[in-house]
């Protein structure tokens, strides 16, 4: 029977299988300081330790101030980083503190550090796990307690095995569009609980021709699609970004050459392997923009608000409840629809070549008077290597804030926030109400597409602001 | 963890889809390191007049319940069994969102949809906590719905795997559901998972025995 990559993946880390339930072996657990504190009091209590602290590697990122990263003024974000300090060093865990040049975004410093490779599993208490499965990885968010409980054996009980999703993307995105742009129509297709019970493999000419950080930015909204993870199989994109940059953790020499021989079996037999497929055209895709308060609730941006009984996915009084909120009226141009605030980063799209298109777009041009706009690298590498291009020279000659690495406005955890009825357009990952400040309007977008609504003050076409080819 | 085998309780209805655990417990209150004290953060933007919800610090200090809020209504005071809209829990891995739905005094919530009433994360996360999470089909919940719309009780019977409903003037309805097996021993014995895991030593020792080169993480 052909099996899928996913299948392939989870059965090699079997330690036990009860039919109704598997314990699956961790071979890599990411730590950040916001979902861990209780676990870690669990094992206090216990008199319990870490079984592979040398598996085991933590950040600080979710509670970061990204304009001066030191000065954390908030007492109890205060608190929360030397809780993470202090049990890192009580239990043995490496710690990628604040300046230490690999902080960051967890999901973003997992790849860099070489600690994210083909056929592992990991986990973090965190929904975005799902970020490395572009490695060809089976990677999803865990609760606290399994935080707690990978914590002490390096495993975890998984029940009944997920079913495979495969979602193929077909044809090749035109000058403009980007990954987010795919993710956000296969959401779209899918809905916000289509992907429930599965994980997502996706593949397909438009798949293959993206770079590492594209497929992360894929990969990393399974979640908002309801799958627990999503997963690209490896090929040479994902083999010469192991071998190149400075990854301690990528294995060297015949080490790697192993490696690669075996990687290179990961992948999905027969698209029969998958119980249910769904296949987009590329080609026809084109900028994306959401409306509402779910990252299913999307427009193109050639499109107009929708009436509260055309939502799909919704019903009359859900759609109504995110107009409302939103302040929307329907039949409205998305172009019309002015923005605030301008947000380019997150474990979405905070990687380097993110900033790189964002640049694209404001050279040479300046962000509107009416809108602040924040540009905050993933992770203190992706800070330095932008520095390095002149990135932030451009970002700060056109008017925007040239930030330090963290999560930032994606979930107002740290200074950086909406307030009530601002609208932003954000290149993060999640438009619910009140995610980026209480009362904040949400809409996701493209890096591009983001930069664009800065320089125009509203939403707006970035196909037309980019020079013909 | 308390055992759980059944339970009788009055009920509340939120019947919206999609209820995300921003929405649930907003990230703001993330900065607290313990396990205890979520209960009043429970949907701390909408069940608190503008303006009310507690900070992070003092979660006890908070303003009037929003009247238009649907679970703050007279006949859901008190209320220990939640039903909850399709996708519920969607969103963040935060298991803050299951501790502010248990310590806010709920022991089940119940949903539409087989494989479709809650976001995974959320499902496990609910059983890690003895949050009895129950998936119907969407007729049967429609039923319970429009008939515990007013108030009323639902008996819980996990031994069984039945749900009871008890509305005034009106007959009970019963329908079984189903929950994976190895999670309802683990709420009826009340288990710590680590503990049960711990006695697999083993074959977790033995696998690590035999995992690839490479997979090691030497830096
Ligand atoms: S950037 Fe946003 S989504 Fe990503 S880990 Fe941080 S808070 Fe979560």
């Amino acid at each position: 029977m052909p099996s899928s990559l996913f299948e392939k993946v989870w059965n090699r880390h079997e330690v036990l299988n009860r039919g109704q339930a598997s314990l699956l072996y961790i071979d890599r657990h990411l730590v950040h300081e916001v979902t861990s504190p209780q676990a870690f009091d669990g094992l206090r209590l216990s008199g319990r330790k870490v079984r592979r602290p040398d598996l085991t590697f933590a950040t600080l990122d979710h509670n970061v101030p990204t304009e001066n990263q030191l000065d954390i003024r908030e007492p109890m974000s205060r608190r929360q980083v030397e809780v993470m300090r202090a049990n890192c060093k009580e239990f043995g865990v490496t710690l990628y503190d604040i300046g230490s040049g690999r902080q960051g975004i967890v999901h973003v410093i997992g790849p860099e550090l070489g600690l994210t490779l083909p056929g592992l599993t990991i986990v973090c208490g965190d929904s975005h796990t799902s970020t490395h499965g572009a490695f060809g990885s089976l990677a999803f968010g865990i609760g606290t307690s399994e935080v707690e409980h990978v914590l002490a054996t390096q495993t975890l009980w998984q029940g009944s095995k997920p079913k495979a999703l495969g979602v193929e993307v077909t044809g090749r995105l035109a000058p403009g569009l980007e990954p987010k742009d795919i993710i956000l129509a296969v959401i779209r297709e899918l809905g916000t609980g289509g992907g429930t019970g599965y994980v997502i493999e996706y593949f397909g000419e438009a798949i293959r021709a993206l770079s590492m950080e594209g497929r992360m930015t894929i990969c990393n909204m399974s979640i908002e699609g309801g799958a627990r993870a999503g997963l690209i199989a490896p090929d040479d994109v994902t083999f010469e970004y192991l071998a190149s940059g400075n990854r301690p953790f990528s294995p060297k020499g015949k080490a790697f050459d192993h490696a690669v021989a075996d990687w290179k079996t990961l992948t999905t037999d027969d698209p029969s392997a998958f119980d249910r497929l769904v296949t987009i055209d590329a080609s026809k895709i084109v900028p994306q923009v959401t409306w509402g308060t779910n990252p299913a609730m999307t427009v193109d941006v050639t499109g107009r608000i929708p009436e509260p009984e055309h939502v799909p996915f919704a019903s009359k009084e859900d759609a109504r409840r995110a107009l409302d909120y939103m302040g929307l009226t329907p039949g409205t141009p998305i172009t019309e629809v002015a923005v605030d605030v301008v947000f380019i980063g997150s474990c979405t799209n905070g990687r380097i070549e993110d900033l790189r298109t964002a640049a694209r777009v404001f050279q040479g041009r300046k962000v509107a008077p009416t809108v602040r706009a924040l540009i905050v690298p993933g992770s203190e590498e992706v800070r330095e290597q932008a520095i390095a291009e002149g990135l932030d020279r451009v970002f700060i000659d056109a008017g925007a804030e040239w930030r330090q690495a963290g999560c930032s406005m994606c979930l107002a955890m740290n200074p950086d926030k909406l307030t009530p009825g601002q609208r932003s357009a954000s290149t993060s990952n999640r438009n619910f109400e009140g995610r980026q400040g209480p009362g904040g309007r949400t809409h996701l977008v493209s890096p591009a597409m983001a930069a664009a609504a800065a320089v125009a003050g509203h939403f707006t076409d970035v196909r037309e602001l980019l020079p013909a080819h | 963890m308390d055992a759980f085998v059944t339970h009788r309780g009055k009920v509340a209805v939120l019947d919206w889809s999609d209820v995300n655990t921003d929405l649930i417990i907003p990230a703001r209150y993330l900065t607290r390191v313990e396990r205890t004290g979520y209960g009043t953060l429970l949907f701390a933007d909408k069940r608190y007049v503008a303006d009310g919800s507690p900070s992070a610090e003092n979660p006890l200090q908070h303003g009037d319940l929003a009247p238009d809020f649907p679970i703050n209504r007279g006949e859901f005071r008190d209320a220990t069994i939640l039903l909850v809209g399709k996708n519920f829990g969607c969103g963040s891995s935060r298991e803050h969102a299951v501790w502010a739905v248990a310590q806010a005094g709920f022991r089940v919530v119940i949903a539409p949809g087989l494989g479709e009433g809650f976001a995974d994360i959320f499902e496990g996360n609910s059983f890690n906590n003895g949050l009895l999470p129950i998936e119907l089909p969407d007729d049967s919940w429609k039923r319970l719905v429009d008939q515990l719309r007013a108030g009323g009780e639902m008996t819980i019977d996990l031994q069984n795997k039945t749900v009871t409903s008890h509305a005034p003037g009106s007959p009970e309805q019963t329908f079984a559901f189903e929950v994976p097996e190895e999670n309802r021993q683990r709420l009826l014995k009340g288990l710590d998972f680590i503990a049960e895991t711990l006695l697999e030593e083993p074959a977790i020792n033995a696998y690590e025995k035999n995992a690839p080169a490479w997979a090691a993480a030497i830096g």
